[in-house]
This record gives C-alpha cells, sequence and structure tokens, in this order.
C-alpha cells in the first residue's frame, strides 16, 4: 500500500467509524435524557410544593407567630424548623457557633498538629478556604475513594 | 545430560547462530529476562498485576528451552497461526490441537474461539455502575470523542506502514493496533484475535502496560490541554437515579447497540447482561459469581494462554516496537479527544463541566476516572470529580466495544 492509498483508505475508515461510535452513543444519550424526563422528579419541585403546604400550616397555627426558617431533607421526609422569634430573619448554621468557642477548636487543632501547647499560640485572625464542606467531611469522601477505587 | 532444557536451548542457539539470525539466537533467555521484568513491574511495582501476572508467566512457560516435539511443550503457537498447522490453511485444526496439544493450547481455544472477553464482560458489567453516566448523560458524548485516538492510530499505522518498509500493517492488523487506544484490554484481545492473530501478544501486552502506566501518561496531556480554572471547576452534584432506571439502561443499550452494529453484540451484550444481574437484584448468586469467580478463572486462563503466545518468534521482530509506539500514541490521542470535547463542553455550558472529565472516556474503569479526581483535586482541595469522571469512563467502555464492531463488520 503507497502513502497515497493508505491515507485514502485510513480517513476514510476514520470519518465512518467515528461517525458510528458517535451516533450510537448519541442515540443513548437521547434515551438518557428520555429517562430523566420521565422517572427523575426533580426534589427542589418538590419542595417547593412541600414548602407551600408547611408555610400554610404554620399560617393556620393559632399563635399565628411561628416561622419557617430552615427545611432540610431527612430520611423519610423533610425536617422543618421554626422559630416564634419575631426578629429571626437568618436559618441557623454552623456560623451561630460562639466566636470564644470557635476560636478555642482552632487553637487547639493548630496546636494538636504542630505538636505544641495552646500556650505558645494566640489566634489573631481566621479564614475559611476551601469550599463549604468541612475537612472532616474531605478527609471521609477521600478515604472512601482510596479504598473503593 | 543432553535432554536437559539446557541442552535444547544451546542447541537452538547455536542452529540459529550458524543461520546468522542473532536476534532469535538470543531469543529464549531474552524472552526469559522479558518475562521476568514483566513478572518483576506486576509483583513489585503493581503495574495491573491481575493481569500482567499471568501474562508475564505464560511468557515465561511457553519460552522454557524444550526439544522440538516434546510432548511436554504446553504451547504449540504453530496449532494458530502457521497455515501448515490449520485445515485449509486458514482454519485451527481443533482435533490436533485437542489429540497433540499442550495444558495451555487446550485454554488457548478460548482466546482463539472468542470465548474469554465476552465472559470477562459479563464480570466487568456487574462490577459497574452505570448510575453517574445516567445522571449526566451528555457524559456520554466525552467517552464517544475517546475513541478519537483509537482511528487516528489506524490510520497512523497504515502510513507508518507505507513509510517503513521493515514495518508491513494491512487494514487488520492497524485496526488491531489502533484498539489499543481504547484501553480496554478484553476488547483488543477480541479484535486482534480475529483479524491479526499473530500479533495478539505483542497488542495484549502493550494494552495491559499502558492501562497500568494511565497515572503516568495523562496527567501531562490532562495539564497541557487544559487551564488551570478550568481544572479548579466544581461540578454540580448528580442527581440520583432510580432504580427502575438502572435496570432498563443495559436492556435498551443492548438494543440499540444490536440494531446499528450487531458485531459490537458479542462484547456490549455481555457487558449489559452483566450489568442487568447486578442492577435487577433478583440474582444476587449469579452477580456474585461473575464477578468473582468466574471473572478470576477467566482472567487466569486468558492471561496466561495470551502471555503464552508471546514466543521469541512472534514477539522479538520490528513489528513489535511499531506496535508498542503506536499503542502509546493512540492511548495519548484518546486521552487528547476526551479532553477536547471536554473543553469544549466548558466552553458551550459556560463553565459548568470540569474537561478533566474528558480524559477518562478511555475505558480502563476505574483507573482513568481516579487520575481525573487525582488531577482535579491538586488544583482544588475540596473538589470531587470522581462520580462525574465514572460517567465518561463507563461510556468508554461501551465506546470502545463500539470501534471494536465497527472494525470486525468492516474487516473480518
Amino acid at each position: 500500500m503507497n502513502l497515497a492509498d493508505a491515507l485514502g483508505e485510513g480517513l476514510q475508515v476514520t470519518v465512518l467509524g467515528l461517525s458510528i461510535v458517535f451516533s450510537v452513543l448519541v442515540i443513548l444519550m437521547i434515551v438518557l435524557y428520555l429517562f430523566k424526563v420521565i422517572f427523575y422528579k426533580d426534589p427542589k419541585k418538590q419542595m417547593t410544593s412541600m414548602e407551600k403546604a408547611l408555610g400554610k400550616a404554620v399560617e393556620e397555627l393559632p399563635l399565628n407567630e411561628a416561622k419557617l426558617i430552615g427545611m432540610k431533607h431527612v430520611p423519610g421526609g423533610v425536617e422543618a424548623t421554626y422559630t416564634t422569634d419575631k426578629n429571626h430573619n437568618e436559618p441557623y448554621g454552623p456560623d451561630d457557633i460562639p466566636e470564644e468557642e470557635l476560636v478555642a477548636i482552632l487553637t487547639a487543632a493548630v496546636a494538636a498538629s504542630l505538636n505544641t501547647s495552646t500556650y505558645n499560640l494566640r489566634i489573631k485572625s481566621y479564614k475559611r478556604v476551601g469550599g463549604l464542606s468541612s475537612a472532616w467531611n474531605r478527609a471521609g469522601v477521600n478515604e472512601t475513594i482510596n479504598n473503593r477505587f | 545430560m543432553g535432554s536437559t532444557g539446557l541442552a535444547a536451548m544451546l542447541g537452538d542457539m547455536r542452529a540459529a547462530f550458524a543461520a546468522g539470525d542473532i536476534l532469535q539466537a538470543i531469543g529464549t533467555p531474552l524472552m526469559i529476562a522479558i518475562a521476568c521484568l514483566l513478572l518483576y513491574l506486576a509483583i513489585v511495582k503493581k503495574f495491573e498485576p491481575l493481569l500482567l501476572l499471568p501474562i508475564a508467566f505464560g511468557m515465561l512457560l511457553t519460552n522454557m528451552p524444550m526439544f522440538k516435539g516434546s510432548s511436554a511443550i504446553m504451547m504449540h503457537t504453530e496449532f494458530f497461526t502457521n497455515p501448515e498447522y490449520m485445515l485449509d490453511g486458514s482454519h485451527i485444526d481443533i482435533q490436533r490441537v485437542v489429540s497433540e496439544g499442550g495444558l495451555l493450547d487446550l485454554l488457548y481455544l478460548g482466546v482463539k474461539l472468542g470465548i474469554y472477553p465476552p465472559l470477562i464482560f459479563v464480570g466487568i458489567g456487574c462490577m459497574t455502575d452505570f448510575g453517574p453516566l445516567i445522571a449526566n448523560p451528555k457524559s456520554i458524548l466525552l467517552g464517544a470523542a475517546a475513541q478519537f485516538g483509537v482511528f487516528f492510530t489506524f490510520l497512523g499505522a497504515l502510513v507508518l506502514s507505507a513509510l517503513v518498509p521493515a514495518i508491513s500493517f494491512g487494514v487488520k492488523e492497524a485496526a488491531s493496533i489502533g484498539i489499543i487506544g481504547g484501553a480496554d484490554g478484553p476488547t483488543a484481545i477480541y479484535v486482534t484475535k480475529t483479524l491479526a492473530p499473530a500479533l495478539l501478544p505483542a497488542i495484549a501486552i502493550a494494552a495491559y502496560s499502558y492501562m497500568a502506566l494511565i497515572p503516568v501518561i495523562q496527567p501531562p496531556i490532562m495539564k497541557a490541554l487544559t487551564t488551570k480554572k478550568q481544572r479548579q471547576i466544581v461540578m454540580e452534584q448528580l442527581r440520583p437515579v432510580s432504580k427502575t432506571e438502572k435496570i432498563l439502561f443495559p436492556i435498551i443499550v443492548t438494543i440499540v447497540v444490536a440494531f446499528i452494529i450487531p458485531d459490537a453484540v458479542a462484547l456490549v451484550g455481555c457487558l449489559m447482561l452483566g450489568n442487568l444481574l447486578k442492577e435487577s437484584g433478583v440474582a444476587d448468586r449469579l452477580s456474585k459469581t461473575a464477578q468473582n469467580g468466574l471473572m478470576n478463572v477467566i482472567t487466569i486462563f486468558l492471561g496466561v494462554t495470551v502471555g503464552a503466545t508471546a514466543t521469541a518468534e512472534s514477539f522479538l521482530n520490528p513489528q513489535t516496537l511499531g506496535i508498542i509506539v503506536l499503542g502509546l500514541i493512540a492511548f495519548c490521542f484518546s486521552t487528547a479527544g476526551g479532553l477536547l470535547l471536554g473543553d469544549l463542553m466548558c466552553v458551550l455550558t459556560k463553565g459548568k463541566v470540569n474537561p478533566l472529565i474528558g480524559s477518562a472516556g478511555v475505558s480502563a474503569v476505574p483507573m482513568a476516572a481516579r487520575v481525573s479526581q487525582m488531577v482535579g483535586q491538586k488544583e482544588n482541595p475540596s473538589n470531587f470529580l470522581l462520580m462525574h469522571a465514572m460517567g465518561p469512563n463507563v461510556a468508554g467502555v461501551i465506546g470502545s466495544a463500539v470501534a471494536a464492531g465497527v472494525f470486525l463488520s468492516l474487516f473480518s
């Protein structure tokens, strides 16, 4: 086979082969999008309807002072958090930990990793880095990945 | 003393020297050294040890010096490749294999008749979770793009053959070499045993060695074809996938593939059978057997017999060197194909897709997905790309089986 023949035949098979591979996988992609349409119910939409129902239930409370401040999925349903504090505008979260406690925890963690005493350290400032998930969470996922794959 | 293996080896070496064939004269000791090197890589370096170890030991067994016609010979490669020993010059003489063949000859029938690779696919199917692919359908395109290397190398092999007189690859040989880029050992073996049986040892060893070297080969290409900002992209969490979807998926894939490319059904169908055994939840015993007992038995048979085809005559030639170089090219271009489509998806989705998951489109489950995770996490420690990369990774298995079907339907 000379170079021109090799290039001609090679290109022909390459174009044909890639077209077949792409067409089979594109058809499967369309089937998978149909799966999504038929079988998948978006929990956000479900949440909205549930939220409406729960919000309505709160409005109907006799005191009419309870306020829905948080909602999350738990096994078996949805857990809603209410407050009767009229001035409360933010849901509770990790930021609600008192700052002194947080500084004490950070000092202890740094002392443990540097193998020194907390008396030798002074935390001047702290800043969350690397996304919202906790270091414990990340370490757990990393360990699972390393063990299972 | 005259009947020892050492005497047989020295006799062969003398005969080859007298004929002026230096490479074959040192063939036996050289092949034993290569087998020991592969054993070292499998045991000490842990390069795909489950397959490389049986392959290397099969290679060692077949290259043990024996006298011609000895009943101790375990493998007669000539029964499968030399027209003089075959019926009509092209079909295996099963009667001869059964009556005169050694243990490895009998086991090799499973490769030659195309039994082992599909059975391995049943086991792989049982171990594969197509959930990430079902949750993110567009990732299936990355598995298709990663087949670019397969066809590019096919083209490369033909061009190399036209340019280098010492190498003569026809379309069948070029197709068998190209499929190395699919990074799927059983698929490469399945195509090669049909199209170019003489190249089977070199292609199988190249395919498995490069699969083991994925963590070394892929990261530099991944860094070269993506920006730091792209590598740091955190992707949205995948949606949960219902059991119904997971059960329907293998059935529909089998039907679609069979309608379009029937030659791929032996591989894809078995992969999907294994997956259905697992996902249906009603055949737990079969699923456990397929992914443990059956898979392990077949892996031993396949590894040892493929290794046993690597005799000095079939392995020590310029073509093997060509296959090793082209195999690497196939791997690199498959990785690049997936990454480039990943880059395009990243641009089209305005930064929602991390292009690193594209490199996982070369099958090699789960090694390639793990490399995407590793490289992504280096840039952003809180980024978990593994499950996102598993989508293209399992799509790559389907893609390479379809590419194999294309070659088989065109050239067999």
